[in-house]
Formats: structure tokens, sequence, C-alpha cells
């Protein structure tokens, strides 16, 4: 017993005839279809010759029947991915179920995701003369009529943001005008939206695919742009939080990480109090990085979010003592306490009055308690981005000299480049490969010097830099009068030191991915457990505290689900082969950068909104959908869900019918007719989507400029007939549709006139010859000899060169409005991957042969597989469907004898 | 109309961005698709596909009567009235 008699692959007006007459002789039948309806090419015609009969009045029957036959099963959005032949006869295949996004029992087909969806691509239903929308539903009269969420994998962008910000999603929002929803957007995340669009060090600039053009999207300063805005008009972070649920989560720590679990966590209506051992609140954002990167003022913008729904901060409270939290009502408590210790030089003379640490330095500047450096030379141990920000801090702060000393080369520099260019650009020298190994004093305990070492560099260490070694006899004086110490930083145990486990190097110990520490209720995230980091890795580890918090305290198993799984990373490879030719249309990046100011103001100017909106509309859209969740908001049945995944079953079947149809012709392949480059000449199927009702334009109308076309121009046997594109066979139905269109178009332009040039007219059917001279005597006119070449004017009229053939051979030039290749059709080569074990066996011409077609059609090379259609063979509709009849019939007599007992 | 025929993946991606162009263009009234065209400086080709693009979702629609010189116009649609 197999699961279904057979497998039809391709819902076309050939598969769904088998299909349906298969299942009305009784059979099982599973029909696969790979687009999201079933119909194949034909729903997308305007009206079928010679009837006139409209395409889709005639097709919706079929269409509907396939989905409620009761003996047929339709996937749609469904790919085969192997078929292969058992013992018995039978066949095994692999289907994959590719995800919908979209739950299609829920939807109701109302069409609200595609008017909110924020991305925009060619519509592949209408021969990509309009925009579909990433989340779209394939055409108005699609079986099933539920939508789709075009997603090509997560955007290289989002991926990469460790707080978990839909990066791609912000900047489609900036793009399309929507800015508080952007900054909404960046809510979801994390409150710090003006923080990180400021100070956060942008890995998704270094992935954006962009960035292989000419250069990433500003991606960090339209979430600034996006903050500013919702700043400026809007008090409070205006979003919704959850009813309180009674019970109370203690924060230890405001920095970003405890700032962000504590807003997660107030959102599903925890009582949350956050603990600061500091006079203010945000942690290193407040104590650590300058102001002229991060003003104060945003900062305290950010955190009156936190405040906004409920948190309350209570600063100058250290906790000593974790107990003590438990004992005053707190369900679970949070350690994000980060890494306030710096690592000391371990060299004489360190405790010398002078020598300070980079990081208490930075803190006593924000303080407004910093010593005055005035006429001071500063030296600067260390190559990361706090040694730079010390260096720079100190030459706003007076210093004369500032110079980092560094044990390694520029390259090796743990600091982000755009910071190491900034302060050179401040004034900063830098001193390489030289290693400190004594302060010295002038004898009374002042500062005046550091005793270096020369140091080359080995082979490379763990971290995979190399290991700098010193040089003998090269030690030297740098003279100085202060030293900042900024080469590495710890936490701080006491709080946590007596319950909780740490590591060697001070961290706390907890399990990476629950971030549970040995006692239960106590969680610690952000720098105190990883090691000194950047922002949005300690957001990102604050939202997964707040996750495992939320998921523990409702007594949810911690483990077995993965957080904010993501799909796939897009291959940035095939973003970029999606397109020939980039251009950046767009205003050029504005000259708002940095300017040398040596004040604590803040340096980066915002952007205008013109920039902002240039800067986004850059975005490749790699993932194509860009997860903004504009659908998700707008569906009102709740339909959508991102996380949705593909789904594979294996199936046994008794029989299998290929009619995966065909290809048509690549038109830009023939160069001379300008298809691509001139902007009004387009291909036969575009035009029956201009004549068809649910037509991509208010009428037919050229592409070039939306004028209604006078004077058209047909090219028969574009691509068929012709051994320069490699295919010498006669495509059967261009003539015929190009002839339907003719009469069309005179019927819906009464005054244009239709020039048809054709090599001989092909209308060999009931009714087709009758059809071709009522055309001509509607007023087309049809002129023999092969169009040489198009060339375009530049009012984006067309001039033909051909040989008029009836008329002694002149050549001729004719000018019109546009012009239509009635392209010709190709073989569908996706057939090639269906098969493994057998072959299935190809024609000369690439399509499915049927070794005995004259006397047994439909019959392929291996037992039991059938081909319907125009997979075998150009085909038009009405042969199309007698051949998959005859596919039915041959199905039946195969899975009858195989019952017969030998 | 000489400028180079830009990729139309890349012209349609840009809908979302021209659209708030467009509409400030159509703030005084119907356009013709070149009309647009020129008050957004971008070629006519361009703005047809950003054009028919809102029209599909209800941003704009066409004034009932073709004009005489084979053009029709466009006009906003308010946002109330969009479905
Ligand atoms: C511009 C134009 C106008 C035409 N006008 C007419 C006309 O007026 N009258 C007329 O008789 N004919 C007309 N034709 C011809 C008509 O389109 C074909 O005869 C008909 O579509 C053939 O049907 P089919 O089912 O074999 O193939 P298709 O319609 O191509 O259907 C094949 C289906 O298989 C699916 N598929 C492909 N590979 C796979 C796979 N691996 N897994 C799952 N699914 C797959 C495809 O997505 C598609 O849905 C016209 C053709 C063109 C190009
Ligand atoms: S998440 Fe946004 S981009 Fe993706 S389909 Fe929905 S609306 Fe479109
Ligand atoms: S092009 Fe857009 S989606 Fe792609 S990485 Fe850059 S910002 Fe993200």
């Amino acid at each position: 017993m197999t699961d279904y008699d057979a497998l039809v692959v391709g819902s076309g007006i050939a598969g769904m005839e088998s299909a349906l007459k298969l299942g009305d002789m009784g059979y099982k039948v599973l029909l696969v279809e790979k687009e999201a309806s079933v119909g194949g090419r034909m729903i997308l015609l305007s009206k079928v010759f010679p009837t006139l009969d409209c395409a889709s009045c005639i097709s919706t029957p079929k269409m509907a029947a396939s989905i409620h036959h009761p003996n047929v099963t339709a996937l749609t959005y469904t790919e085969v991915d192997g078929i292969s032949r058992d013992g018995d006869g039978t066949f095994k295949a692999t289907i994959r179920r590719k995800p919908r996004f979209v739950d299609e029992a829920a939807c109701t087909g109302c069409q609200l995701c595609e008017t909110a969806c924020t991305v925009a691509v060619p519509d592949q239903f209408n021969a990509d003369m309009v925009a579909r929308r990433a989340a779209y539903i394939a055409f108005p009269q699609a079986v099933p009529k539920k939508a789709v969420l075009e997603r090509a994998g997560t955007s290289p962008c989002t991926y990469t943001c460790p707080a978990g910000i839909k990066a791609h999603g912000y900047v489609s929002l900036i793009r399309s005008g929507e800015y508080e929803k952007a900054f909404q957007l960046v809510l979801e995340a994390t409150p710090l939206v003006g923080t990180l669009g400021r100070a956060c060090y942008a890995p998704c600039e270094g992935e954006c695919t962009r960035g292989s053009l000419e250069g990433t999207l500003p991606i960090r300063r339209l979430k600034r742009f996006a903050a500013d805005r919702h700043y400026q008009a809007i008090d409070g972070p205006g979003v919704e939080v959850a009813p309180a649920n009674g019970k109370g989560v203690a924060v230890v720590g405001s920095g970003p990480a405890g700032l962000t679990a504590a807003w997660q966590l107030a959102r599903r209506g925890y009582r949350v109090k956050i603990f600061e051992a500091a006079p203010v609140a945000g942690g290193f954002l407040r104590l650590a990085i300058p102001a002229y990167r991060l003003p104060a003022e945003v900062v305290d913008q950010d955190i009156s979010n936190v405040t906004g729904i409920g948190v309350e901060i209570a600063t100058d409270s250290p906790v000593t003592d974790l107990e003590a939290l438990r004992r005053d009502g707190f369900d679970a408590v949070l350690v994000a306490t980060g890494t306030p210790l710096s690592t000391s030089l371990n060299v004489p003379g360190e405790k010398l009055d002078g020598v300070v640490s980079g990081l208490q330095f930075l803190r006593a500047t924000r303080l407004g308690s910093a010593a005055d450096l005035t006429g001071k030379r500063v030296v600067v141990v260390g190559g990361g981005n706090v040694a730079m920000d010390a260096a720079r801090t100190a030459v706003r702060m007076g210093a004369t000299e500032t110079t980092i000393a560094y044990r390694r080369g520029r390259q090796e520099m743990p600091a982000h480049k755009t910071e190491v260019d900034d302060a050179e650009r401040d004034g900063v020298r830098f001193s390489f490969l030289m290693a400190p190994v004594e302060v010295v004093d002038d004898g009374s305990g002042k500062v005046t010097g550091l005793r270096c070492q020369r140091m080359a560099l080995g082979k490379p260490d763990a971290s995979g830099r190399r290991r700098p070694e010193p040089i003998k006899g090269s030690e030297f004086v740098l003279p100085c009068d202060t030293v900042l110490v900024a080469i590495g930083m710890a936490p701080e145990g006491s709080a946590f030191g007596g319950r909780c486990a740490s590591n060697a190097n001070g961290t706390l110990v907890a399990d990476p991915a629950t971030l549970q520490t040995g006692v239960p209720h106590v969680f610690a995230a952000g720098d105190v457990t990883t090691g000194a980091s950047d922002i949005t890795r300690a957001v990102g580890q604050g939202r997964r505290a707040a996750h495992m918090i939320d998921r523990w305290l409702r007594g949810e198993p911690l483990a077995g689900f993965e957080m904010d799984e993501a799909l796939p990373v897009v291959d940035k490879t095939k973003v970029l082969t999606r397109q020939v030719g980039y251009t950046h249309s767009t205003a050029p990046e504005s000259a708002s950068g940095s300017t040398v100011k040596r004040d604590f103001a803040e340096i980066e100017a915002p952007m205008t909104e013109a920039e902002a909106l240039a800067g986004s509309s850059d975005c490749l859209d790699c993932g194509v959908c860009s997860e903004c969740q504009e659908c998700v908001t707008a569906c009102p049945s709740d339909a959508i869900h991102l996380d949705m995944r593909e789904q594979i079953e294996e199936v046994s079947v008794g029989a299998v019918v290929v009619a995966t149809g065909y290809k048509l012709f690549a038109a830009d392949a023939k160069p001379e007719y300008g298809f691509g480059r001139y902007k009004n000449v387009i291909t036969g199927m575009q035009m029956d989507r201009l004549l068809a009702p649910t037509r991509p334009y208010n009428t037919v109308l050229r592409p070039g400029d939306g004028k209604v076309p006078e004077r058209i121009a047909f090219i028969l046997c574009t691509g068929s007939r012709d051994e320069t594109v490699g295919n010498p066979l006669c495509s059967r139905f261009c003539c015929m549709y190009s002839i339907k269109q003719n009469q069309l178009i005179m019927g819906a332009l009464p005054l244009a006139e239709v020039t048809v040039h054709y090599m001989d007219i092909r209308a060999p059917g009931k009714r087709y010859d009758e059809f071709y001279e009522s055309a001509k005597s509607m007023g087309a006119t049809y002129v023999k000899g092969r169009v040489a070449k198009i060339t375009e004017k530049d009012d984006g009229n067309l001039i033909l060169r051909y040989e008029d053939i009836e008329h002694g051979g002149a050549l001729v030039q004719a000018e019109y409005d546009m012009v239509v290749l009635a392209v010709g059709v190709q073989p569908n080569r996706e057939v090639d991957r269906l098969f493994s074990g057998d072959d299935l066996a190809l024609d000369v011409y690439d399509y499915v042969a049927e070794p005995n077609e004259d006397m047994d059609p439909g019959r392929t090379s291996i037992p039991g597989v059938f081909v319907a259609g125009a997979a075998s063979g150009a085909k038009d509709i009405t042969d199309s469907i007698l051949h998959a009849g005859a596919a039915a019939a041959q199905v039946a007599a195969h899975l009858e004898s195989l019952k017969v007992p030998a | 109309m000489t400028a180079v025929k830009r990729e139309i993946r890349e012209i349609v991606r840009e809908e979302p961005f021209m659209r708030g162009r467009i509409l400030a263009a159509l703030a005084e009234g119907p356009h013709t698709v070149p009309e647009i065209a020129e008050a957004i400086g971008r070629p006519a080709n361009e703005a047809m596909y950003w054009v028919m693009g809102m029209r599909r979702y209800g941003w704009v629609r066409e004034v009932k009567e073709a004009a005489v010189d084979g053009y029709f116009r466009y006009q906003a649609v308010a946002r109330e009235q969009r479905s």
C-alpha cells in the first residue's frame, strides 16, 4: 500500500487535469506545486485563442476543484526534492513544504499584510511589470487565496546584531517614512535606542552587503535618527505593559544589561527594582563612555523609557548581600554589575601619584571630579577602545601631549578602527611595540616618565594575534606626568562572592544559555559573566536573562528551546547576483560626520530627514522580508508567524506524473531587440498581463512613460526557429497568442495600429486560421520578413529595420511606440533534479522524452513515470489538456496492471 | 529618456522611499507619469514602476478620462479612503 496512488508534480493546466481525471477515477492523488497557488501559466493569461474565453474564468473552476476534490490532496508552496523508485515498482518522494510564515487556516486573504509591508520586489506573476510586496498573495484569483511571506533568510545586519535588534526591519521602516515604528521596533529589544544610535560599534555595518559595493548603509546613525525623532516629539516610550503579575525581580547594576533586563521584565508585568552602586544610573554609558560620543541627556532619555513603565532605580545603593534581596521579597535576582575594576600594570611605581586607571579617569571626568590635565604630558597604556576614550578625554582635559603606548602593532590593536582614526584626528600620538616596565618618579613620588621596553612580534598566541616579545637592551624612558592604565577590566566580586562561584578571571559562573548561576534564583548577565564586551552584547545578555527569569518564575524549563531562533543568514553572493548592475541613485552621504572639536559636546551631527531616507533607500533587502513586523501587527486574524520553518515529508506513491511545464525564452538573449535595455520593448507574456483583467496598469500603457500606445509592433518567433540561440523548434503557440493579442488590443485601444513582423504564420487547428483572418479583417497588418535590429529614440519610440520580403526584399525602417517580442518556450530543466537512481531521459531539445511519442504519448523512460503538458514540448492549452488526459489514462493502466496477479 | 535603464529590482525597491516625494508632487493635483517624473527628478520609466506600485496598493488612482495627449493622470488617494 502506498500513501498515494499518484504524485503529480506541477499544477498548471496539465497537472490539474491529470490530477482531477485520476481523482475522478477513484485514485488518491498528491498534487504538488512550488508556487503559492495552483494554476500555472494559464491563470495569468488574458483570454484564450481561438474562443476568446476569459482565461481566469475557465481555469478557476479547475483550480478550485483541484483543492477541494476528495481524492486530490493539493500542496502549494511545496517542492519535490527527490523521487526514487523502490524495488516493487513504487516510488518514494521527498516533499519539502516551504514555510509560508502564514497560518493557512487562519488567513482570510484580506491582503492587509500586503498593504502594510515595507519591502517592494518585482512581481513575478505580473512578469516584473509592477511591484508586489514581500508579504503577498500570488494573484487575485489565487487558490488557495492565502498570503505568503518571501524570506530568503535572515539579513546579515539583523543576523549579526548581538542585541537581537531587527536592523533590516528598522531600515525598511525608515525608508517608508515610518520613523516612530522604527523606534518601536528597536524598543522591542532594548530601551537604549538613542544610546545604541550613537555608541554602538555597529557590527551590522561590518556585515552589510552594500559594504562590498560602494559602502555600508549608515545603520547605526539611522537608529539615532529614529531615536532623535521620537524624543523630540513624544514623552515616554509609548508601549503597552502587561498587567502586574505580583512577582518581583531585583536587578543589581544599571548598565545596558541591567536596564534591558529590567525593561523586558517590567513589560511582562514584573515589579522590577534596579540597585545601582554609583550616584547615577547607566553604568559605563554614564560613567565611562565620554560625553562627546554619548551625551548624558541621551542616556537619561533612554533610562526614562525604563522608569516610564514603572521600574524603580535606587542609585547610591550597592548590594552587598544577595540573600537580603530575597528576604525583601524579590523572587529572582539578576546580577549585572559589569567589570568596574581595572587590570593592574604589575610594574614598580604603579602606586605613584599620577598613575590612574583609565576607567577611574573617565568616571571622574563624567562626574566632574577629574584632575585638570592642562599642560600635562599623558601616556595611555593599552590598545583597546577604553584606551582610545581615555586618550581623547585627556586631550579634552587639557593635556599638551597624549601618547598611546601599545605593546603590539597598529594592526593588532583591539580598538575599532574608527576609534583609532578619531583619536588620531584629535591629535593623539601612537607608540607601538613597547611595554611598560616601570613608572619612574622625580624621587619625591611625582611621576616623570614611563620606562618601556621595545617589543617585536613573534608567533600568534591563543587570541590569534602575534605575541609581543621583548627586545633585549632596548629600554628607554617615555617622559610624562600622568600615566593612564587601560589594559583590561574585571568584575568586582564582593556583592556576590560569598554566594556564587567565580572563574579565575573574576567573572561570575553562569550557564551561558540560561544565565542561571549555581543559586537557582540568581541569574547573571552582561560583562560580569562574559568579561568586558560591548553594549550590544550586554543588551543581548539582558534580553536573554529576562526571558530566562520569566520562564523560571513561571515554572517553565530553561533548556530545550532556542531563543530568537533566526532563519540562516542569507548568502551575500546570492543577494548580489540577484541584480546585474548596481547604481547609487540616491543623495550622497552628507559631510555631517566628525569634526575636530576638542570639547565634550557631541561630535557626530544628526542625520537630516533627507539623509536618513536616502541612506535607508540603499538597502538591498538581503533577506527580502525585513522582519519589520508590520504585517504581524496588521493581520486581524493573527495568522502571521515568522517562526514557521520548512517541513520535510517522505511519501510513497504508485506512479508519478511530471507536469512541470515550460520556461519562457529570455528575451534579452537577442540583444539586437533591446529587451531589458529599451523601455518600451516587452514580451508576449507581458502583453498578455497588460490585457488581463488583473493587469498591472489601468490599461495597456507603455512601460517607459505610461503613454497609451498608438503604434504597436509584434516580432514573432523571438527565440524560436532560431539556431543562433540554440532553439530550432517552433514554439507552436506564439503566432496564435500574438493574433489573439492583436484582436484584444484593437478592442481595447480602437485607435491603435497593430503590425506583425513574421516569418510565416502557423495557424493549423480548428478555427485557428479563421481566427487569423478575422484579425486581419479587424485591421492588423502582417509583414513578412525578419526584423534585423531595433534602436531606441530619445522619446522612447522604437525604430525597426527589416527586410520586406513581399515587396521585393527592400530594407525598410518603421517607427513604433511599443514593440512586443513574441517569445517562444524553452524546456524546464528543473525536472533534471527530480529523480535519483533512474535517469529521466530528455529528448535532444531537453524536453522530457516520450520514447514512443506517436503511439504511446505520456510514457517516459522510467516505468511508472509519465509526462503531461508542455513539459514534453510546446503545447497550447487544448493540446496540454488532451495530453494530460492521456497521461492520466496511462497512469490508470499502469496502476491496474500492477494489481493483476502475475 | 536616454538615461541608462536601471535594474528593475533596484527601481522597485525604491518605491517606499519615493512614495513621499510622489505624494508631495500630487498634492497640487493629478499629474501624468512624465510630469511626476519631472517633479521628482527621476526618469519616467522609473516613475512608472513607483506610480503603478502605489496604484496597486491604493496610494494613487487614475483620473477616469484619458487625457488628449495619450497620458492618464494620477491622483493621490486620501489615507482614510485606502482599503
Ligand atoms: C504569452 C502567452 C500567451 C499564451 N496564450 C495562450 C492562449 O491564448 N491559448 C492557449 O491555448 N495557450 C496559450 N499559451 C500557452 C499556455 O500557456 C500553455 O499551453 C500552458 O500553460 C501549458 O500548461 P502546463 O501545465 O503544461 O505548464 P505550465 O502552465 O507552465 O504549468 C507548470 C506548473 O508546474 C509548476 N512547477 C514547475 N516545476 C515544478 C517542480 N519542480 N515542483 C512543483 N511544481 C513545479 C510551475 O510552477 C507551474 O505552476 C500562451 C503562452 C504564453 C507564453
Ligand atoms: S515582516 Fe515586514 S518586511 Fe517582512 S513581510 Fe512582514 S511587513 Fe513585509
Ligand atoms: S543591504 Fe540592507 S538588509 Fe542587507 S545587510 Fe545592508 S542594511 Fe542589512
